[in-house]
């Protein structure tokens, strides 16, 4: 039976969306705000993330310990996070707790404190971070690649600088809170066993008034491509390879196309890496191709890590796979692609949790609850042909090429055809 | 002979294969996995990482399928698959839409007799020596196979999963198939299926698929391990964060404190805990907290921390003092209330997942010998209480020397074993 969304946009300016679960045993709740690293000061990046981790650290009625403890008392099961474009939070509780749960999150994130102390820990410990990301191969390498893909202000990343952390304090942090945490910037999914004029009203009950009420943050950031390759220098027993080139937006009527492309490349085990990198050559333990998403735009990641004597052969491999895709597929393959999307729908994607960032998902990109249906066609729609087209319109001609470890890649200047330049860093 | 109990149906083979089956009719996926009660502390010292490495083998080809029909299958079904060992087990999954589910056991079913081809055996050593080379590269990896090393000296135990670039670098295919026969007998295996199954029909599959596998009545000896005390640093350069750990011996996961060691443990170190309130949050250090690692037979608690290395100290102090707290006074009736609403959460959540309950079943098989039931999990939360936690600190306290392992680019403490 199809789901029955709900989806509507309150008075108060809060666009929500509910997917009711009449049998499930728990409820998820999850909200965001359009805003988040790219709506930091320039001076003060890392700014968003210390506003996340510091919003429920006190209230005016709770302290941070109380606060804790009150949602401990319902048995939440919380996430929360800063990210490029948004900020979010999550949480899966009991049926019974649902309006407890929105009553506590509407405690921490409209009459948050910041307490001076927390303020002072966060930054700290976000100086300390700074030192474990240094200690962290992969998320380095991310860093470095996602500040090349998208430019200085998508490519932020969330724990910003140390020069940057240093300008921040409490005026700060109060300040980008009040501008951007408001119901117009805010999206609300529930999915579970509730009755949505209820959770309306409750929403409303809890949030009405909460700043201003205009739908803002919902232009995209612009994408600012640097193909080039870049070698940063470190003492690691790997090194790490990480490549990447423009694709389409997740709106994008070739979207379901560029998943299916990733999927045979790396979807399984019998995808096309991990066979021709790992089983057949023995050249890594990891390797992957994955995608990520920003609002109106798209972006193409491969990576592998191998021993320094086996990257330039591992890189070329990476290569000459993307380069053959579109000679030499199959059906067969096209077809296990197919199914390992359509068979996660059922799977992973049942849980309540899933449903509901599913539907947040909807909102943020398609401004709608997107049918389960409606994805399913899209993905039984692509054809070889659709691939064959897409790999030609999105070829990996501009490359970006970012290695991190003991010394630079072999031939990696030619191999990025139209790269500027070729850069040496010590990390 | 089959026993039904609510929604679990176990049945055992004749030549000793046992079949644990939960039903989860509300959901629209089913998910199948092999346990062999065999892990890296199986292993003789010459032999560390045979169990992994035979995990890895074990996906490169039978009589039936060469390596790449092996997952050309698994993806043909957009199966979510995977598998991993431990020092105790090693797992074999896949999670796939309810129709495939037969399909799916009976792919499983046929990669537990491998032929272990020798060329890809070569490859795949290959493939392991880089997992070595990742490993080395994580401060975290390292430090816990160091710890290993150090607390369960002279023990089984000591040696990490992965095994050693000496020892998987010497290893030959006969001595990993030698392993293989006395390890992946049915006899020393179960075979898990959740969610929406038919129970007859999954035992059908299994007496067609597995009921020739020739038991090999050889049953694991394993003894428990004697933790070590003392203070061990691994000195390395390159690193920017120390990273150290207090180790105390502990209850095994079969022990009747289990449900309470491991609140203990998320009392101190979970979330809105101890940990992260008089630690993390008094900016010592980002990263605080406590694991109550258990097998089956022993099982140790580990304090634990990151920090800059200059505040090494600090944190070693801080993890102390609250470990003192907690074996002098009782804790809190609301701290431990948090952990049992937490956990009911969780098993509600485990519900909506035949793979989360997969790996459920795996520990109450492994530690219980027979799975338990949502109101026998909730029984045991609510056991728990301020005097259990109160009596677990009094059999295991954690305010002793204990064993401390460093890990960073300060030589701390000058007196560790370096």
């Amino acid at each position: 039976m199809p789901d029955k969304f709900v989806h509507e946009i309150l008075p108060c300016g809060i666009e929500f969306g509910i997917l009711p679960l009449p049998h499930r045993h728990v409820v998820s709740l999850h909200i965001r705000f359009l805003a988040g690293c790219c709506n930091e000061p320039e001076e003060q990046l890392g700014l968003a993330r210390i506003v996340e981790d510091a919003l429920d650290k006190g209230t005016e009625s709770f302290t941070g310990p109380q606060l804790s403890d009150a949602f401990d008392a319902i048995g939440a099961s919380r996430s929360g996070g800063a990210g490029r474009e948004t900020t979010t939070f999550s949480c899966t509780v009991l049926p019974e707790h649902l309006q407890r749960a929105i009553e506590l999150h509407a405690e921490f994130l409209r009459r948050p404190v910041f307490p001076g102390e927390a303020i002072r820990v966060s930054l700290e410990l976000a100086g300390q971070e700074l030192s474990a990301l240094e200690d962290d191969a992969q998320g380095l390498l991310d860093k470095h690649l996602s500040r090349q893909a998208y430019g200085p202000l998508l490519g932020r990343h969330p724990l910003g600088e140390r020069s940057t952390i240093a300008r921040i304090d409490r005026e700060s942090v109060a300040a980008h809170w009040r501008t951007h945490f408001n119901c117009g910037r805010m999206l609300v999914t529930i999915a579970g066993p509730v009755e949505p004029r209820r959770t309306k009203d409750l929403l409303t009950q809890y949030f009405e008034g909460f700043g201003a009420s205009d739908r803002e943050g919902r232009t995209a950031f612009p994408v600012e491509f640097s193909p080039r390759s870049v070698h940063w220098q470190k003492e690691l027993e790997q090194q790490h390879i990480g490549i990447c080139w423009p694709g389409v937006a997740l709106t994008a009527p070739d979207f379901s196309t560029q998943q299916i492309m990733i999927g045979i490349l790396s979807g399984g085990m019998s995808g096309r890496l991990f066979t021709e990198v790992r089983e057949k050559r023995g050249l890594v333990y990891w390797v992957s191709a994955w995608q990520e998403t920003p609002r109106g735009a798209g972006m193409i990641f491969m990576g592998a890590s191998t021993t320094p004597e086996r990257c330039d052969e591992t890189y070329q491999t990476l290569l000459r796979e993307v380069d053959r895709l579109g000679d030499d597929l199959t059906q067969d393959e096209l077809e296990r692609a197919r199914t390992g999307i359509l068979a996660s729908f059922e799977t992973r994607g049942l849980t309540t949790r899933s449903r509901c960032a599913e539907l947040l998902g909807d909102l943020f990109y398609f401004g709608r609850p997107v049918p389960l249906e409606e994805k399913e066609a899209k993905i039984q729609a692509v054809t070889i042909d659709h691939v064959k087209r897409y790999l030609r319109e999105h070829s990996r001609e501009r490359l970006c090429v970012v290695t991190l470890g003991p010394r630079p890649l072999a031939g990696m200047l030619e191999d990025a055809k139209s790269a500027a330049m070729i850069g040496v860093n010590k990390t | 002979m089959t026993n039904r109990n609510g929604p679990y149906t176990q049945h055992t083979l004749e030549n000793g294969l046992h079949i644990v089956i939960e039903q989860m009719p509300d959901v629209r996926s089913a998910a199948a996995g092999f346990l062999v009660r065999a892990g890296a502390r199986d292993e003789t010292p010459e032999l560390a990482g045979v169990s992994h490495f035979l995990e890895h083998m074990i996906f490169k080809g039978t009589a039936k399928r060469p390596w790449r029909q092996i997952t050309i299958d698994f993806d043909a079904m957009g199966s979510l698959y995977n598998a991993f060992t431990s020092e105790d087990r090693t797992m074999f999954y896949g999670w796939v839409r309810e129709a495939d589910i037969a399909r799916q056991i009976e792919l499983l079913a046929d990669m537990m007799r491998p032929t272990l081809p020798k060329e890809e055996f070569e490859t795949e050593k290959k493939v392991i020596l880089e997992e070595i080379a990742m490993a080395k590269d994580s401060l975290e990896h390292l430090t816990f196979d160091f710890l290993q090393e150090k607390v369960f000296a002279g023990h089984p135990l000591e040696w990490p999963i992965l095994g050693y670039e000496s020892t998987v670098g010497a290893m030959t295919r006969d001595q990993m198939h030698e392993y293989f026969a006395t390890k992946y007998a049915p006899d020393n295996m179960y075979l898990i299926v959740t969610g929406k199954v038919d129970p007859g029909e999954v035992i059908g599959l299994a007496e067609k698929y597995c009921g020739q596998w020739i038991p090999a009545r050889r049953p694991a000896v394993r003894t428990p391990a004697v933790v070590q005390t003392g203070v061990d640093v691994l000195q390395v350069s390159r690193f920017r964060q120390q990273v150290v750990a207090l180790t105390f011996p502990s209850v095994g996961g079969s022990d009747t404190l289990a449900e309470t060691s491991a609140a203990a443990a998320t009392i101190l170190g979970g979330e809105n805990s101890r940990f992260f309130w008089e630690i993390v949050q008094k900016g010592i250090a980002p990263r605080a907290g406590a694991h109550h690692l258990e097998y089956t037979d022993c099982g140790v608690m580990i304090l634990y921390g990151s920090c800059e290395p200059e505040n090494a100290e600090a944190l070693v102090d801080a993890l102390r003092n609250e470990a003192n707290r907690v074996c002098t006074q009782r804790v809190a009736a609301h701290e431990v209330d948090r952990v049992k609403n937490k956990r009911r959460t969780s098993l509600a959540v485990e519900g909506e997942a035949p793979y989360y309950r997969l790996t459920q079943l795996v520990d109450d098989l492994e530690y219980h010998g027979s799975p338990r039931t949502v109101d026998q999990m909730l029984a045991a939360v609510e056991a728990v209480s301020v005097d259990s936690v109160y009596e677990y600190f009094q059999r295991f306290p954690i305010n002793t020397e204990g064993h401390l392992t460093s890990v960073g680019p300060r030589q701390w403490p000058a007196n560790g074993n370096g």
